[in-house]
């Protein structure tokens, strides 16, 4: 079993598929309650496992979460992609960025679009949601700078711990 | 960045990496009162982020768990193999059988195959096996691999024991492993296959 990842390149960043040297940083986000919005804080048993996870979703979707590095350096600053584990009621898109120095210079914002654009053009989706914690205000921002609208009537996928659905606008060609 | 997990065979088995198809088998034993040792039951969510752990652990670690497959049917069996996620002491040596499956040595005959490719091939110098205390089936098999309790090695969270499985050179070529091969082709041997209570 071979997974291949494929690589995004935007103006100013690498999205590529994560190596097992993306673990430590990824566990150290997920020891934090920069992570409370998605699904932490953890263990690093627990976030090892989940970042094994984040492997695996690429070898049986054949699609999955790139980590964000910046062109010229290798260093994980986030991991942004394409999410559809057992039970999404649609396919996601999520984006995380694992240090708040990295905020606040549109990465987050220019690696979700490349990945919106990647899932209409190349994986070619039929719908794209974003699955957002109702206090993730950053997360919402982005949401909404990136022209995706709440909708209401969306299926959950933690219907017992129900959170926002924004559903991505498809591009008009 | 890819691992490409070897094929190893056996007797009567053929052991590759877990593919996406495999998935329902291992759902359906996680997802089971089978799993009560092994973290489990899981529901259907948790399930598939620990089969898709599994893979990734592969590519991690460059060693994981091998989906056993029958040689003839390719019909799966459950899966053995090696396992080191954040925080355990040490590498583990791991199995778990479908519950309907159990009792045909095919556990043993897997798991003697990922230690010997293990201790050979990875330069293993050292394995264990982390087992809830209650799980008599699985002690009984890390026994009949030779391995014994080491009351001194580090447990992953105080709930587990620790066997430590023969170091490679007390392995090869002894009276145990002689012994090991000559019980699994006695499983493969309708004239020895065991009667009675089935052991995995």
């Amino acid at each position: 079993m071979m997974t291949e990842f494929p690589m995004l390149e935007t103006e100013r960043l690498i999205l590529r598929g994560p190596q097992p040297s993306d673990a430590e940083a990824f566990m150290a986000f997920y020891r934090t309650d920069r992570s409370q919005y998605t699904g932490g804080p953890m263990t690093d048993r627990q976030a090892w496992n989940f970042f094994g996870t984040e492997i695996g979703h690429w070898a049986i979707r054949g699609f999955g979460m790139f980590i964000v590095t910046r062109k010229g350096s290798d260093d994980p600053l986030g991991i942004v992609g394409h999410w559809y584990p057992h039970g999404w009621p649609e396919k996601e898109v999520g984006w995380v960025l694992f240090d708040a120095a990295s905020e606040g210079q549109g990465i987050a914002r220019e690696a979700a679009e490349a990945c919106i654009a990647h899932a209409w053009t190349v994986l070619k989706w039929d719908t794209i949601v974003s699955y957002i914690h109702p206090e993730n205000a950053a997360s919402i921002a982005l949401a909404e700078r990136l022209g995706a609208t709440l909708d209401r009537e969306a299926l959950q996928p933690k219907p017992e711990t129900p959170g926002l659905v924004y559903r991505h606008p498809r591009a008009s060609a | 960045m890819s691992t490409q997990i070897p094929k190893l065979e056996t007797n009567r088995l053929s052991l590759r990496g877990p593919e996406p198809k495999d998935y329902p088998d291992f759902k359906a034993t996680f997802t089971s009162y089978r799993a009560r040792y092994m973290g489990g039951p899981l529901n259907a969510y948790e399930a598939w982020m620990l089969y898709a752990a599994e893979i990734g652990h592969w590519q991690i670690r460059g060693y994981g768990m091998w989906m056993i497959h029958d040689k003839t049917s390719d019909e799966t069996y459950g899966m053995a193999g090696a396992w080191k996620p954040a925080a355990w002491p040490e590498a583990e040596i791991a199995w778990v059988i479908w519950p309907d499956k159990a009792g045909h040595g095919y556990a043993l005959e897997a798991t003697h195959a990922v230690r010997d490719y293990l201790y050979a091939q990875k330069g293993w110098e050292t394995a264990v096996s982390y087992i809830d205390p209650k799980n008599l089936d699985s002690i009984r098999l890390a026994e009949r691999l030779g391995a014994v309790k080491d009351h001194d090695a580090a447990t992953i969270d105080g709930n587990d024991a620790v066997y430590r499985h023969p170091a490679p050179a007390d392995l090869k070529g002894s009276q145990l492993a002689h012994g090991i091969e000559m019980e699994i082709s006695h499983y493969a041997d309708p004239l020895f296959k065991p009667k009675g209570w089935a052991i995995d």
